[in-house]
């Protein structure tokens, strides 16, 4: 075996452990009842996301995809979860995630939710070069993260869930294209995620002034 | 096209944006705003129109001029116009009327200046008109319905301008509507085309129908007539126009009337004879058709309104209707292939195109002078207002003269044309469809009858007799750039009628484009002095040579009486009263009674309803008070309308019990709706 075909084993080998992880976290999230716990693992699986724009980086040598993974560390490990983190703690709210349905339940439906991402999947593992499922992964992870939106009350907790999903989009566009998408796209996407991340935290206090709750459900009353 | 008209062009079309920032810029000074914006906007319109007019004069085939207004970054929306014969036709009538209106309208919004924010209006005014031109001059799809939908919303907001009225606000919104149906059919259609054509620029869509199947080049077809049709107002979605041209302000009005619906015109002149190909014979006879029921309906709805804006309005959809029946015969010749048969009724249909732009915008700005100066828009309010506005009323009596197509003006001119080429396909071709033309004639025959007979109605109602109301007899003539503007236009209806030959060699490059067969050359006897219409065909007409013999005739009498004079005696007294104590306003003949024979005649159609009450002490023949209640019925919106309007209210009422409310079911529909799809790519 070649030095190169070594290398990409390594990265291949890599790529894959790092999304299985981002999966792992995914559930944990799912499964999850402490709403500080769950930014601090949604930190942890951009920090893995991270590391897969840098092994893809360092191995192919494609310098803006190095750029990608600098942003992301910087902006979904360390700024987002800092701003969320003190948005809970500034306005008090209550520690636990109500969701709508039961935690059991949840777990039986995003196994499913993950099985259907890898059928998905499936048509498309000849034109994946990351091999090892990425896209099974990133498929999976979008589509627990908007069950995991519609499944909270709690309005931060829905924003969490959206991040999630984003980091689901951003894997795939990961593993469809080898050295990701173009970096003017990919720094367009990430802008969009922090601004709407705050334009989120000023509505969720605008609902919590207007409700004193955080309980989406509640916004029914808005319905004239 | 040579440097000075690529500079008249570019000095105009930002002359326009900066007329309209001129507007807003002094909206709260807003005599100042009203000169200012108007002003500026006649001088862009001169310049565009001139451009335009070199362009036209100087036209080789082939070499079309071509300009790239701005830069853009979004691939494949080019902001590049084209000066091609067609769109310089169209852009040399809007600039004609918008010169008129602009003059017209520096008088007119006067009245506003205090009560309205005038320099929104200027403002809308001069961006529909930008919008407008550059309708008939964008070279790319995406330019075409950028301009298209800028169009329609300034469209909007100058028909819903004087919003505390609701009427207004309600017109605006049908006609935001009906306006937003059809730019989706137009973009329905747009995609046929680029799709066959691999591109998004006009040019490359040249005769693209030859080379499209027939499914996707027949619903190109009926998406683009939708589409088209419902701006330029063709029966059975005429419906926004009497709506919405009534309630804008007059000037808006006679834009609309006059230019906006033409944009309708333009699509279909350039879909149908630009991109699509020889067409099918089943197109021309559909065009054919429609235009024909859209003359004959326009113009008995025309009848029976006594709002004096809704009755030309009406018209509106009657000229469209025989500017159709132009169209449409010339598809037909395409089909069959007689060129200059085609080549004849296509000229016709676009001779009668510039001549209702003209004269209906004449008709409004002397409809918005009699409303400006009696505040009503109902005829049986008026009457006597030659004696009070008589410049206002010679004018107005110049566009009836000519919508009724009396020579020797403009309308006479293109009917005539119309006439011949429907009476002469009948024998050029050998199918049963030839059975369309002498109908279409008769119908045409019908139509021009009947708004003569409407004109003797808005005309006599409104300006002879005795005033009916107390503000009619108050009323006074309006300001001279009102006279200006309308006499701008009224000049137009004379030379157009009685230069038809000179206007048709303008007209000639456009012919040639679209039909393939210059036609000027064949068209003119006796060194333009007398129109005939073609090699084969009989007909030759001088509207000159009707004007001489006209005054000869007339100056006959008046040498007798010259001659006779000091034999008579000339003696003054009262019009015979009957008997009765003096003539009062109250037993002139109505609008509603002049219209009475025709309402019955057209019973089935009009639906007419009467009330008659009386109340007497001991015998119903002196009866104390009578109460009269008339009304007919407008059968489209009864019978398509109101049923849709209702099927689509409770339709949306069972469909807001998905509106929930809850932002959970919210996102779950999303889910749903992506888990279906994905499964579905499955």
């Amino acid at each position: 075996m070649t030095a190169p075909a070594a290398s990409s084993a390594i990265a291949a080998q890599l790529i894959a452990l790092f999304a299985v992880l981002m999966l792992v976290l995914q559930l944990l999230l799912v499964g999850q009842r402490m709403l500080l716990t769950s930014i601090r693992l949604f930190a942890l699986q951009s920090l893995f996301l991270a590391g897969i724009a840098a092994v893809i980086a360092f191995f192919h040598g494609a310098f803006h995809v190095f750029v990608v993974a600098v942003l992301t560390v910087a902006g979904k490990v360390l700024f987002l979860p800092w701003l969320l983190d003190r948005q809970v703690r500034r306005m008090r709210i209550g520690q636990e995630i109500e969701p709508l349905l039961n935690f059991p339940t949840s777990m039986v439906v995003c196994a499913a939710l993950t099985l259907f991402g890898y059928i998905l999947a499936r048509p498309f593992t000849a034109l994946e070069r990351l091999g090892n499922n990425t896209l099974a992964v990133a498929m999976a992870l979008v589509l627990t993260g908007i069950f995991l939106m519609f499944n909270r009350r709690k309005a931060i907790t829905q924003v969490l869930a959206w991040l999630t999903v984003e980091n689901g989009v951003m894997l795939a566009a990961v593993a469809l294209t080898t050295y990701g998408m173009p970096l003017v796209v990919e720094l367009g996407i990430f802008f969009d995620v922090i601004v709407a991340v705050m334009v989120l935290g000023i509505l969720v206090y605008r609902i919590r002034d207007t409700f004193a709750s955080m309980d989406t459900s509640k916004l029914r009353q808005l319905k004239g | 096209m040579d440097a000075l008209g690529a500079l008249l062009l570019a000095a105009g079309l930002s002359g326009y944006v900066v007329a309209a920032a001129a507007g807003l810029l002094t909206a709260r000074r807003g005599a100042i705003a009203v000169t200012l914006s108007f002003g500026l906007g006649a001088m862009a319109a001169a310049s565009v129109g001139a451009a335009a007019m070199v362009s036209l004069l100087t036209h080789s085939a082939g070499n079309d001029a071509t300009l790239q207004l701005l830069p853009t970054m979004i691939p494949s929306l080019r902001f590049s116009i084209r000066l091609d014969p067609l769109g310089a036709f169209f852009a040399v009538i809007v600039s004609l009327v918008a010169l008129a209106l602009s003059i017209y309208s520096v008088g007119y919004a006067r009245h506003y200046v205090g009560r309205k924010n005038v320099g929104i209006l200027g403002a809308f005014f001069n961006l529909l008109l930008l919008a407008t031109t550059l309708v008939f001059l964008a070279d790319n799809v995406f330019f075409f319905l950028l301009a298209w939908e800028i169009m329609a919303l300034s469209a909007y907001c100058l028909v819903s301008f004087e919003h505390e009225v609701d009427e207004a606000r309600s017109a605006g919104v049908l006609y935001f509507v009906m306006s937003h149906i059809g730019t989706g059919c137009l973009i329905l259609g747009f995609f046929l085309l680029s799709q066959a054509a691999g591109a998004y620029n006009f040019a490359s869509f040249h005769a693209l129908g030859e080379k499209m199947a027939a499914g996707p080049r027949n619903a190109a077809f009926l998406l683009f007539l939708a589409g088209f049709g419902i701006k330029a107002g063709i029966v059975p979605v005429h419906v926004w126009l009497p709506a919405a041209h009534p309630v804008a302000p007059s000037n808006v009005s006679a834009l609309m009337s006059g230019v906006l619906i033409k944009t309708g015109i333009y699509g279909l002149a350039r879909v149908l004879f630009d991109f699509m190909g020889t067409p099918p014979n089943w197109w021309g006879v559909t065009v054919l058709a429609l235009g024909t029921v859209s003359a004959v309906l326009g113009v008995l709805y025309a009848l029976m309104e006594h709002d004096l804006k809704r009755l030309l309005a009406y018209h509106s959809v009657e000229n469209i209707g025989i500017i159709l029946m132009g169209l449409g015969a010339s598809l037909m010749f395409l089909h069959t292939g007689h060129k200059a048969l085609a080549a004849l009724a296509l000229a016709a249909g676009l001779y009668h195109t510039i001549n209702h732009a003209v004269f209906k915008a004449l008709l409004f700005l002397g409809a918005g002078a009699v409303l400006q100066s009696t505040g009503t828009r109902n005829m049986e309010e008026m009457g006597g207002l030659i004696r009070r506005l008589p410049r206002t009323a010679f004018f107005f009596l110049v566009g009836a003269v000519a919508i009724s197509a009396l020579p020797p003006l403009n309308g006479f001119v293109s009917e005539w044309l119309t006439y011949q080429a429907l009476l002469r396909g009948f024998d050029a071709t050998p199918s049963l469809f030839r059975l369309m033309f002498p109908l279409a004639g008769a119908m045409l025959a019908l139509t021009g009858a009947l708004a003569a007979a409407c004109f003797v109605k808005a005309f006599g109602i409104t300006f002879l007799a005795q005033p009916r109301s107390e503000a009619a007899a108050r009323a006074h003539e309006v300001g001279p750039a009102m006279l200006i503007g309308q006499g701008i236009l009224a000049g137009a209806c004379v030379l157009l009628g009685l230069f038809p030959v000179a206007f048709l060699t303008l007209l000639d490059p456009v012919i040639a484009q679209l039909a393939g067969h210059p036609l000027a050359a064949e068209l003119s006897l006796a060194g333009g002095l007398v129109l005939s219409s073609g090699a084969a065909g009989p007909g030759t007409v001088s509207t000159l040579g009707i004007l001489m013999t006209g005054v000869a005739l007339l100056s006959l009498p008046l040498a007798w009486r010259l001659v006779h004079a000091r034999r008579e005696q000339t003696r003054t007294g009262p019009t015979w009263d009957c008997g009765l104590a003096g003539l009062t306003p109250r037993m002139e003949y109505t609008a509603t009674g002049f219209s009475k024979p025709i309402r019955m005649i057209f019973k089935a159609l009009f639906r007419p309803h009467r009330e008659v009450q009386r109340e007497y002490d001991f015998s119903p023949y002196f009866a104390k008070t009578l109460r009269f209640e008339s009304h007919t019925e407008e059968i489209f919106q009864t019978r398509i309308y109101r049923p849709l309007h209702g099927f689509v209210l409770r339709f949306s009422r069972r469909l807001r019990a998905l509106q929930a409310g809850s932002l959970q079911a919210y996102l779950m529909y999303v889910f749903a709706m992506l888990l279906g799809l994905l499964l579905f790519a499955l």
